[in-house]
């Protein structure tokens, strides 16, 4: 048994013990300083940039619910991919798992149309949760049993599942002479709740709700317990008689279940139809978010909604002054990058 | 069938660069999940670096210093700073193309950056022979130089004490220390390289193939090389034997796609993914990574 | 002539320890010196200090006419000292050649391949080594792969070479070859010194002996006209401790009954243990200590055989449910098995019972139970930090221990494995720690107590054994402990 865990390739993460927040704080500060040289670089005043920015997103209730909207999957894919990083599982397969939700929600209300609003919206966020958990469990299994490192499997998966969708488009679900890869829009009864005149969908909810429960799970129960000692020393866990095989299970299928909800409710709440690449680079901000987060569920709440906010208000940074909005994936990989230097460490 | 090959070859170049990058790197003992951004970077390099100068030649050394400066970035994180691979990897992946989309907008407004593509090479004499001269002998400058890299590659690592010690940093760094070199040194150097000759991969995308750089243009193809390295077992020849495979993938989809043979493109398309995930498990347990991979010193 | 080496008056002391107590050593030209000794005799200290890995207090090293100080391990190495670690740093995917490449000036950037390998061959033929250099070492036995690092300490042209425990990692026909190997480089005029615990071996091959003890040298002699007995009094150096607690032991009902069981790293092996009684098991460590340990306690599955406890057979069971059957177990490797140091003293206190009451009800974790829990262990096992919220990696290690002891000791084992349970503890601490066995053992629980500290075994047990090649080479009662005999089992086959 312990040749068996020795021979696991996973590569374990830990933080640091101390002084996480200001770490963190300092990182995105100091990535702000980078992101204003580069804006200086256009000929651009950073702080007027940066004051669209802002502006952006509290300016009207309307762009506040459009960056709750951003928010919304990537807290619902993020405090999973947490709980992942918790048991020292590194799953980026958010972005697979994301778009599998998507083309269970889809499918459940397109391939089984007909049903009173409730049931159809319940259906497809479970169809949504349980594809993207199926998906997860893919990659579980090839990972646990054939001995490959998880971040190869998802990895490798993410670009399988993106397929997947352009497939389903093209054909059961798709909509046939729209000119590009969409499905059939979806009855507007099955369409999420929207908060009146924010406009924000259902899923942000769902993804409080998400980051919140993980949050009890990993401090107030066993199996949290037994998570949060598996990803500090699998000697130790298996001394305490956790299967690791069984926590990696646990934590890949949830976050796997989350992803797709995160899938479903951009279908059912934001697009009211699958489009193509809707998932794209969502597994990343997953994973940022949760670091971010310091891989509490419940700190994953604050930095979720933070990137969420950032960039919507790079959005109408770009529509104002004209710097161009991809600087937010300049300012979240430097974050990253700092945040990996400073608190993140091999076990 | 010719040109099937032709194709294959075409589409093989630019992973067999980044895959000749990631054995270095992960032979010194550091995983090279960032081969991604290290392309992209060498891609928007290269197409910037020849229309600001109008010279080929500075366009490939900006693809070279774009590379390095993303291996720079992860072997300061990783190695100096001990942190983890794999998502430090990721993340110098998804810092590329946030800067590549940002710079190419600041660059070029909403504009293309067009620039001329590098022309065929024909070698005198042997590209005249049928059959074969057009397969091997007519190619543009870089598919020539991956063929070389491969050799210079297996030169390094197998004949010299160089070689020897940079795979030593990646099984046992111990051992290095003993041999009185320092494997930090080691493997800053094996990741700096690795992401100059990844970043000459991009270049064969943007500046070789298509003369223009558009966002997120390598399209995975860093992933790919990085199945194909660990298919190939480290080995340069093996790893763009690997690639080859890679390229007869896709080449053969363009080639249903022309021929309209009702099978879908999108299952096609998933081939490759597909055959690296087939190959990695079934490779499993008999996976031989170097021994000290990912493991800081 | 003048000596090899010279090494006078060497003292090396960590903290209140001496490890190394005015030691006076010198090898010549030729010569093969056995440096004989237990674990903690000081041997390991002297070495390091001879290849410049730390500097002594005081004391002076000559080699070769030159005084050595102030020196590195490089530094030795090129003046002609090679060092033959326990564990070798070669590279296991390489073959024997490139690893006697690495680093060699010889060599050359671009490698003289052939030139080398016909050197390997050459000095491998004329020492008796049987290396091909085209062989990759992870295919090697440990044997070989040790001569490779004598073959690389000759092409270097070392004069002194030095074997930390050479020999204990191979198969008894590897030792003789090794043996005659050593023979060899004596006749080449090689100064050899040989680490070694193992009487037989010493008799065998070595000129002379010095025999460390506690940090000082217990004595010397010419190998020729001394005798086993003899020198194992010496190692071992002390008349027979006076014992500590000897009521009650043995009488209880078998608990602990191990018949035939086998696995990775040990023989098939058969062992008893009734109520209220200490079985000490002694032996060099590496002889299947972990092995034995882990299996036991269900980290490590067996091939073969049955273990029995309290008439339960728990041969294959789970880690849990051997729990239940009421084994604790308090392994060797405190810093990532016994103890997860992120955590805190109360998450340590709970690490093996997390899903069981006080800690859990309901399913759920019981967040003041367990405080009020880990207050109560904390001073009822003295476990000193200011609260159980500290993480348990800020504390001592006596501290740490104790919380490992609490947490296994409140479950009320009918059977404790201890394996090395005073490993890098102070006085005060291992004093605790004995008591607490004494405690258990009163309460009438069987204790496994696994240490290679012989007069830790020898204090505590009801009866000794030694564990020898990952099998038991024998057991006697405490009340006739034969201390030749104890040595003579745990110096090996010969026995």
């Amino acid at each position: 048994m312990s040749d068996a865990l020795s021979a696991t390739p996973a590569t374990r993460i830990a933080l640091r013990r101390q002084g996480l927040l200001p770490r963190i704080l300092g990182a995105v500060l100091l990535s702000f300083i980078i992101a204003a040289l580069l804006i200086a670089l256009t000929g651009h005043n950073p702080l007027t940039a940066f004051a669209a920015m802002l502006g952006g997103v509290f300016g009207s209730p309307y762009q506040i619910g459009e960056a709750l909207n951003r928010t919304s999957p990537y807290l619902l894919a993020g405090s999973g991919v947490a709980l992942c990083f918790r048991a020292g599982v590194i799953n980026i397969g958010a972005d697979g798992q994301i778009a599998m939700g998507g083309i269970g929600a889809a499918g459940v209300v397109l391939l089984w149309p007909g049903q009173p609003g409730l049931l159809s919206a319940v259906a497809a966020i479970i169809g949504a949760a349980l594809c993207g958990a199926a998906w997860a469990g893919i990659a579980t299994a090839i990972h646990l049993g054939r001995r490959v490192h998880e971040v190869l499997v998802t990895l490798l998966l993410n670009f399988v599942a993106l397929l997947l969708v352009q497939l389903a488009l093209a054909g059961p679900l798709g909509q046939p002479g729209a000119g590009f890869l969409q499905s059939r829009p979806l009855p507007r009864a099955d369409w999420l709740w929207r908060a009146p005149h924010v406009f924000f969908h259902g899923g942000i909810i769902l993804g409080v709700i998400a980051a919140l429960a993980l949050s009890v799970l990993l401090w107030k129960t066993p199996f949290g317990f037994a998570i949060r000692v598996t990803g500090q020393s699998r000697r130790a866990a298996a001394y305490a008689g956790f299967s690791a095989a069984g926590i990696t299970w646990g934590v890949m299928l949830t976050a796997g279940g989350l992803a797709g909800i995160a899938g479903g409710t951009e279908v059912l709440g934001l697009h009211h139809r699958l489009i193509e690449g809707f998932s794209t680079g969502f597994g990343f901000k997953a994973v940022t978010v949760a670091l971010l987060g310091a891989l509490e569920p419940a700190a994953v709440i604050p930095a979720a909604l933070f990137v969420g906010l950032l960039e919507s208000g790079a959005l109408s940074m770009q529509r104002q002054i004209g710097v161009p909005s991809a600087l937010v994936v300049v300012i979240e990989g430097i974050t990253m990058l700092l945040i990996l230097a400073a608190t993140v460490r091999r076990a | 069938m010719i040109d099937f090959l032709a194709a294959s070859i075409r589409i093989a170049t630019p992973l067999v660069f980044a895959a000749l990058g990631g054995i270095l790197s992960e032979r010194a003992g550091v995983f090279a999940v960032g081969l991604e951004g290290m392309m992209l970077m060498g891609a928007f390099g290269a197409v910037i670096g020849a229309w600001a100068s109008a010279s080929d030649l500075l366009g490939l050394a900006m693809a070279l210093a774009g590379g390095a400066a993303m291996g720079l970035a992860v072997a300061i994180v990783t190695v100096r700073y001990r942190a983890d691979n794999m998502v430090t990897g990721l993340t110098v992946n998804i810092l590329a193309a946030g800067l590549t989309t940002y710079l190419l907008h600041v660059l070029a407004g909403s504009s293309a950056i067009q620039v001329d593509p590098l022309g065929p090479w024909p070698i005198p004499g042997l590209s005249a022979i049928p059959v074969l001269g057009p397969l091997l002998f007519a190619h543009p400058p870089l598919t020539y130089l991956a063929l070389l890299g491969c050799a210079g590659l297996s030169f390094l690592l197998y004949r010299t004490q160089t070689g020897l010690k940079l795979r030593a940093a990646g099984e046992n760094p111990e051992a290095v220390f003993v041999a009185g070199s320092s494997p930090m040194r080691l493997r800053f150097t094996a990741i700096i390289c690795g992401g100059a000759i990844a970043g000459l991969g991009g270049a064969v995308l943007s500046l070789q193939q298509v003369g223009t750089f558009t966002d997120g243009m390598t399209g995975g193809r860093g992933y790919l090389a990085l199945a194909s390295l660990i298919v190939g077992r480290w080995n340069p020849w093996g790893a763009a034997a690997a690639c080859l495979v890679f390229g007869a993938a896709e080449a053969f989809e363009l080639r249903l796609q022309t021929y309209g043979v009702p099978v879908s493109s999108y299952v096609v398309q998933m081939v490759p993914y597909l055959i690296a995930l087939a190959v990695l498990a079934g490779l499993g347990r008999s996976t031989k990574l170097p021994a000290a991979i990912g493991k800081p010193l | 002539m003048a000596a090899l080496l010279e090494m006078r008056g060497i003292v090396k002391c960590f903290g209140a320890v001496r490890a190394n107590d005015g030691i006076d050593l010198d090898a010549q030209a030729g010569e093969i010196v056995g440096l004989l000794g237990e674990n903690g005799s000081g041997k390991s200290t002297l070495m390091k200090l001879l290849f410049g890995m730390m500097p002594p207090d005081a004391g002076g090293i000559v080699f070769r006419g030159r005084e050595l100080s102030d020196h590195n391990p490089r530094m030795a190495a090129e003046a002609g000292i090679a060092m033959i670690h326990q564990h070798f740093t070669l590279v296991e995917a390489m073959t024997v050649a490139e690893n006697i490449m690495l680093g060699w000036q010889d060599a050359g950037w671009r490698l003289k391949r052939r030139e080398i390998a016909d050197r390997i061959r050459e000095t491998s033929r004329r020492l008796g080594l049987e290396l091909d250099p085209s062989a990759r070492v992870g295919d090697l036995s440990l044997g070989r792969r040790q001569r490779i690092e004598i073959l690389k300490a000759v092409l270097r042209d070392a004069e002194l070479l030095i074997l930390d425990e050479p020999t204990s990692n191979l198969a008894p026909p590897e030792v003789a070859e090794l043996l005659a190997i050593l023979r060899h480089l004596r006749a080449e005029g090689k100064g050899i010194i040989f680490i070694t615990h193992k009487l037989p071996e010493v008799l065998d091959v070595c000129d002379r002996v010095v025999v460390l003890r506690a940090g000082r040298v217990a004595g010397f002699a010419p190998v020729a006209g001394a005798d086993r007995a003899t020198l194992a009094r010496m190692m071992v150096g002390r008349d027979v401790p006076a014992p500590q607690n000897l009521s009650g032991s043995g009488t209880g009902a078998t608990r602990l009954s191990v018949s035939g069981l086998g696995g990775a790293g040990i023989g098939p092996m058969d062992l008893t243990l009734s109520g209220g009684e200490i079985l000490g098991l002694a032996g060099v460590d590496g002889n299947g200590q972990l092995e034995l340990a882990e299996t036991l306690a269900g980290l490590r599955a067996a091939t073969g055989g049955s273990v029995m406890l309290d008439g339960r057979d728990i041969t294959h069971a789970s880690v849990s449910a051997r729990m239940t059957a009421g084994l604790a177990y308090i392994p060797a490797d405190r810093s990532s098995t016994a103890l997860v140091r992120g955590m805190t003293i109360a998450a340590n206190l709970m690490l093996r019972d997390s899903a069981r009451p006080p800690y859990a009800r309901r399913g759920w974790l019981t967040k003041r139970a367990t405080q009020t829990r880990a207050a109560a262990l904390m001073q009822g096992f003295d476990i000193r930090a200011p609260s159980p919220a500290v993480p348990a990696g800020r504390l001592s290690g006596g501290n740490q221990q104790k919380i490992v002891i609490a947490r296994e000791l409140d479950r009320n084992p009918g059977l404790l494995i201890a394996h090395q349970p005073t490993w890098g503890l102070d006085p005060g601490a291992t004093h605790f720690v004995m008591e607490r066995m004494l405690a258990l053992r009163a309460a009438g629980a069987a204790v496994l107590y696994i240490s290679s500290e012989l007069e830790e075994v020898l204090a505590i047990s009801d009866r000794v054994a030694v564990l020898a090649g990952g099998a038991i080479a024998g057991i006697m009662p405490r009340g006739g402990v034969d201390m030749a005999q104890l040595g003579l089992w745990m110096s090996g086959r010969a026995a």
